[in-house]
């Protein structure tokens, strides 16, 4: 049973999702982490979701993560994080204005889903 | 109304990002920006210095120099730690060393103050120079020190080291012909020349400061950042790269002024006018229009309305402006844009005739706004009555558009309710 779940957990689909969201100082990204993650939850999709400001973003970056999400509100900013991101080889996509909330988990996590 | 929006998006959002995403300037942000903590609890020293009550402040009043200590040598050496950071920043984005950049632009802004001799004391720096004063002082030279390290790189002039020597020790020796350019360079021209560094730069950038006092220039940065929000732009992080350093200084001089126990500040608007007085619960103060949704008929602005209650208090109003939204649609925008100008030109008013003390404090930006501004004015009451009357006028404002666009969606959810059916 133990190697059964191990098998399962190993393989690609089900492995874990590593996402990094940034917006300017990481405190409405930190809602929209919880909305998400309990959206995601809900499907039984398992995550870690990590929200940082703008300062922290390169450094964080390293760490290795499935996907970068960039806040609506500092999309002016996506070529600067774009050219870290891709040194990274991480996609990266800009989250849209109607998933960017508490309300907003559905709607993100369908937009995570085609990007992942 | 749809004109208007494409207006901001064409016309106004394009150069005024591009701006503030200009390498340069965002080294000012970004280093500015790591200094906040600092400044932020250095300041805090000076409302321990000076307690609203009484009877705290005789109290305190024997010890005050050593109660100043801690304000003195983290906000006034606001630009000696600025200088670092923007250094640092802007070596970073070249991708090259980001600590040499930093210690190299540390040591030609501190090249520029002439240390003086004390009896019995022996050398000791003028701490006027390295504090909110000489800020602009200290972004030019990190933007000479890092350009000339990059000069130097790109052209492979450098120091090379036998491939023996490790990478980390080689990085060190990186820095020395530019240093051994740079520190000749700014000894000349200000102690053997004698020119002035300090006074030729802040004269060029006092206009600047002084307009950024005025009526004018606080209703400038109102409209511009209220007018970027309104299409989803963080307005305040783009016109904060170019504003801050302007905002620190007005800062500064009325800390200064505190710290020597003038009673009437200088300057009205530093940074906490706007944060605490108009950004009541974000920018377009954002949480009078939260209240109303949490009374709303309509299910999804009631329901928006209790998720964003607790952060628009912590002033963190994404959730409105992108849930209600705000951003891109023309009945809340309206309000979202004309009432912090209302609320702008009664504070100014309200502090330049006294009636409120002017700001000197920076206090962290997710307090309640009545609390934030009871710090900011170093305690003063009348400041906490100044933002509930803020307060109610953005409630009236928002009120009528509130109703018309709850009239809106409650009709959409009814013609859902009634397809369902």
């Amino acid at each position: 049973m133990v190697l059964y779940v191990k098998q399962l957990t190993n393989r690609g689909d089900i492995r874990m999702k590593k996402i990094l969201i940034v917006c300017s100082g990481g405190m409405s990204s930190a809602i929209v982490v919880k909305a998400l993650k309990k959206e995601a939850t809900k499907e039984g999709m398992e995550t870690e979701i990590k929200a940082v400001g703008t300062g922290e973003y390169e450094d964080t970056l390293s760490n290795g993560w499935d996907l970068v999400l960039v806040a609506p509100q500092v999309r002016h900013r996506l070529d600067v994080f774009k050219e870290a991101a891709e040194e990274a080889e991480t996609p990266i996509a800009v989250i849209d204005a109607q998933g960017y909330g508490p309300l907003g988990g559905p709607k993100l996590l369908q937009q995570v889903k085609e990007l992942i | 109304m749809n004109k208007f929006f494409k207006f901001i998006e064409k016309v106004l959002m394009p150069p005024m990002t591009k701006l503030a995403e200009q390498r340069h300037l965002r080294a000012v942000r970004d280093g500015i920006v790591s200094t906040m903590p600092l400044i932020i609890i250095g300041s805090f020293f000076l409302i321990f210095a000076f307690p609203p009550i009484p009877f705290l402040a005789e109290l305190v009043e024997p010890h005050l120099g050593t109660i100043l200590f801690p304000f003195r040598l983290t906000m006034g050496l606001m630009a000696l730690y600025a200088s670092y950071g923007i250094g640092h920043s802007l070596a970073k984005s070249y991708k090259l060393d980001g600590v040499s950049g930093g210690l190299l632009s540390l040591a030609t802004f501190l090249l520029t103050v002439t240390p003086q001799m004390v009896d019995e004391v022996g050398f000791v720096l003028p701490m006027d120079k390295l504090g909110g004063g000489g800020l602009f002082v200290a972004i030019i030279m990190a933007f000479v020190a890092v350009e000339i390290l990059r000069f130097l790189q790109e052209r492979n002039i450098m120091f090379k080291m036998p491939e023996e020597v490790p990478d980390s020790v080689a990085r060190s020796f990186e820095a020395l012909i530019p240093a051994g350019v740079i520190i000749p360079f700014v000894w000349i021209i200000v102690h053997v020349l004698g020119f002035d560094i300090h006074t030729f730069i802040m004269e060029i950038f006092r206009p600047l400061v002084t307009a950024g006092n005025t009526l004018p220039g606080v209703l400038v940065p109102i409209i511009l950042i209220t007018l970027l929000w309104a299409s989803g732009i963080h307005g305040v992080s783009v016109v904060g790269a170019v504003a801050r350093p302007i905002w620190l200084t007005l800062l500064d001089e009325n800390v200064e002024a505190v710290a020597a126990g003038a009673e009437v500040l200088p300057n009205i608007a530093p940074e906490p006018f706007f944060q605490w007085f108009i950004w009541i619960g974000g920018s377009g103060a954002t949480v009078a229009l939260v209240m109303w949704m949490l009374f709303s008929k309509s299910s999804y602005l009631k329901k928006l309305g209790k998720a964003s209650i607790i952060p628009g208090i912590c002033n963190i109003n994404e959730p409105v402006i992108f849930g209600a939204p705000i951003m891109l649609n023309p009945i809340l925008a309206i309000p979202f844009i004309l009432g912090p100008i209302i609320t702008g030109i009664l504070t100014y008013f309200a502090m330049y005739f006294n009636l409120v003390a002017r700001p000197s404090i920076l206090a962290p930006w997710t307090l309640p706004a009545p609390i934030g501004a009871y710090l900011a004015t170093g305690g003063d009451f009348r400041a906490v009555i100044l933002v509930l009357v803020n307060f109610a006028i953005m409630a009236a404002i928002y009120y009528p558009f509130f109703k018309a666009y709850e009239k809106k969606l409650v009709a959409e959810e009814q013609g859902e309710a009634g397809e369902q059916i």
